[in-house]
């Protein structure tokens, strides 16, 4: 068990090193110029020199990777994730501050699609064909088809502008409240080991529209999948066997739900990697200084250093969740080890 | 005999998806304005002359809307009909003849699907120049290892059926065989896939647009209409952004739902 985590682990970090790697090598490849940024229009042939030396571009490839790694001072080794080119400071502390509002809004909206979904598609699951069956698969092809900063536009405006019930959708907290101590960069969690509960109930306030946005949509897939696991399990034999043996309803609801656990498990897995990156319209919409937010403004200052990190970032915290579920799976299923 | 009925979920999404491309190629010419030109008076709400109204900077939202589709579904379908060409064809040849060279495909095609893909998709974009033209390679190239993947798997298990021996056993070449019978009989994911591909490359396009990372503004397109009217949505000015949003919600449903359809119609 322990061997085959750590082996995980081994190949994950590679396989995520060699898609920085690759990623490095490609940035550099295209025809943007980062240059033309710092320099402005019609720039003097030193000043583009000096620009590119001041961004470490006018050495080698090799070198620069060797930069990028950590050789050279500040990177990848070194745990910093090198310098920005736009700020200078290093893009792990950069991702420290966004990356927490990221996993918060997206953490908050699973468990609240995963609440509305579960009990909802063991329910319709009980009658296939039925009309509950027809309207579960009805939302998820709309599901799919939304664009999500377009709800989230109208979900301001009519929460904000029309009912005035939910707060102004510029970031975490209400515009005169200091924020608290930031000790783990989590609002939610900060205020609270501030004891600030003012607060902690602003910034969940700020939450509740980014994340009825993102849930409205997760809904979709993940009760269309609660639903099918749920019919699969509830056709098979063990339960036939089950309601014969004149089990309880509750208990033989439970075991259903146990052992169509696993296709949900995975499709959040893949749906949270997903999420990781997809959040950032819902960010832009709701100005929540977040990864994706981050990445937006890397991209479009051609910042490499912090494409770069941004993307090696996403790609760890994909192959902890994806080994994390992976464990969770063997412990409802210890048959999958086997394999 | 029996009558057949038509799926209406299939009929919708036909509908949907005949009234996109048409708008794809008329579009511009129905646009009661031109999309790119103030027009007078900004931000006025629906009225007779302007059903939709004007956005922010006096451009008429409806003509824009009716023009975006050459933008948005023409780069969206364009993408979808080459990686769906392209990873057909890999997919194929990664299927038929296993060894070396698929597995090398599988690789590459797992490390591609592994990948943020809205942040590869704005690094590539934004490095390789913001048009329609790099929008589309760019999708095709993301797109691809999905085709890749629903070919290959099907291929492999056309090519332990019957007919394939009996196709041997006559004289075809591997070659003929994969070309003319195996693929024939291995499209039918693909075709699913493409419809609701478009719908993906209509969503992926908008939302590129949205954060200022696709085609650059004033270009008829629903996604800039959309950013361009968030700031002004909660002045009251909710006409520049909902019209395109619909206008996307009910484009991307059409496309998926005839891919659902087909799919279920395929299953039977």
């Amino acid at each position: 068990m322990r061997r085959y985590v750590l082996r995980r682990l081994a190949v994950g970090v590679l396989q995520a090193l060699g898609i920085t790697i690759a990623v490095f090598f490609v940035i550099r490849a295209l025809p943007a110029d980062p240059v033309s940024r710092i320099v402005g229009m019609n720039p003097t042939p030193e000043s583009i020199k000096q620009a590119r030396h001041a961004l470490g571009i006018d050495m080698s490839l090799f070198q620069q990777l060797l930069t990028f790694l950590g050789f050279h001072g500040d990177g990848v080794f070194t745990g910093s994730l090198g310098k920005s080119w736009v700020s200078g400071a290093t893009v792990l502390s950069e991702i420290a501050i966004t990356l927490p509002t990221t996993i918060q809004l997206i953490v908050t909206s699973f468990i609240v699609a995963l609440a509305i979904a579960i009990p909802i598609g063991m329910a319709t699951a009980r009658r296939p064909g039925g009309k509950l069956d027809k309207g579960v698969f009805g939302y998820g092809l709309f599901a799919g088809a939304q664009p999500e900063f377009w709800w989230g536009l109208i979900f301001i405006f009519v929460f904000y502008f029309k009912m005035g019930i939910a707060p102004a959708p510029l970031g975490m907290l209400d515009p005169e409240l200091t924020a608290p101590d930031a000790v783990t960069n989590f609002v939610l969690i900060d205020s609270l080991i501030a004891g600030d509960f003012t607060a902690f109930k602003s910034a969940l306030g700020h939450l509740v529209l980014p994340v009825l946005t993102l849930s409205f949509l997760l809904v979709g897939p993940l009760l269309k999948m609660t639903q099918q696991s749920m019919s699969r399990v509830l056709s098979s034999e063990f339960i036939l066997y089950q309601q014969a043996s004149g089990l309880e309803k509750k208990s033989i609801g439970r075991s259903t739900l146990r052992s169509a656990l696993a296709p949900i498990i995975t499709l959040t897995g893949i749906l949270f990697g997903f999420m990781l990156s997809g959040a950032v319209l819902v960010e832009s919409v709701f100005s929540l200084n977040g990864l994706g937010q981050y990445s937006v403004a890397a991209v479009l200052n051609l910042d490499f250093p912090a494409v770069q990190g941004v993307i090696l970032v996403i790609s760890v915290i994909s192959l902890f969740v994806y080994l994390g579920l992976d464990l969770l799976l063997a412990k409802i299923d210890p048959r999958i080890l086997v394999k | 005999m029996q009558k057949r009925k038509i799926d209406p979920l299939l009929l919708i999404g036909l509908i949907i998806i005949a009234g996109s491309l048409f708008l794809a190629v008329f579009g511009n010419s129905l646009a009661p304005f031109d999309p790119q030109e103030p027009v007078g008076d900004f931000s006025m709400p629906p009225s007779a002359d302007h059903w939709f109204g004007t956005d922010g900077s006096g451009l008429d939202v409806f003509s824009r809307v009716l023009a975006a589709p050459r933008v948005d579904v023409a780069i969206a379908v364009t993408a979808a009909i080459v990686s769906a060409v392209l990873g057909t064809g890999i997919g194929l040849y990664a299927g038929y003849f296993t060894g070396r060279f698929s597995e090398i495909v599988m690789r590459i095609s797992d490390i591609l699907q592994s990948f943020p893909v809205f942040i590869l998709a704005m690094v590539l974009v934004t490095l390789t120049g913001r048009n329609v033209v790099n929008l589309i390679f760019v999708l095709a190239f993301l797109y691809t290892p999905i085709f890749v993947r629903l070919t290959r798997s099907e291929v492999l298990t056309q090519r332990t059926r019957t007919y394939v021996e009996a196709a041997r056993a006559t004289g075809n070449s591997e070659f003929q065989i994969a070309t003319r019978h195996v693929l024939r009989n291995s499209l039918a994911p693909s075709l699913v896939q493409l419809s609701v591909t478009v719908g993906f490359g209509i969503l992926l396009t908008a939302g590129l647009s949205f954060v200022g990372a696709g085609v650059r503004p004033p270009t008829p397109e629903w996604g800039i209409m959309i950013a361009s009217g968030a700031p002004n949505i909660i002045l009251n000015e909710w006409w520049t952004s909902i019209f395109p949003g619909i206008a996307i919600s009910v484009t991307v449903f059409g496309y998926a739902a005839a891919g659902n359809a087909i799919e279920r119609w395929a299953r039977k």
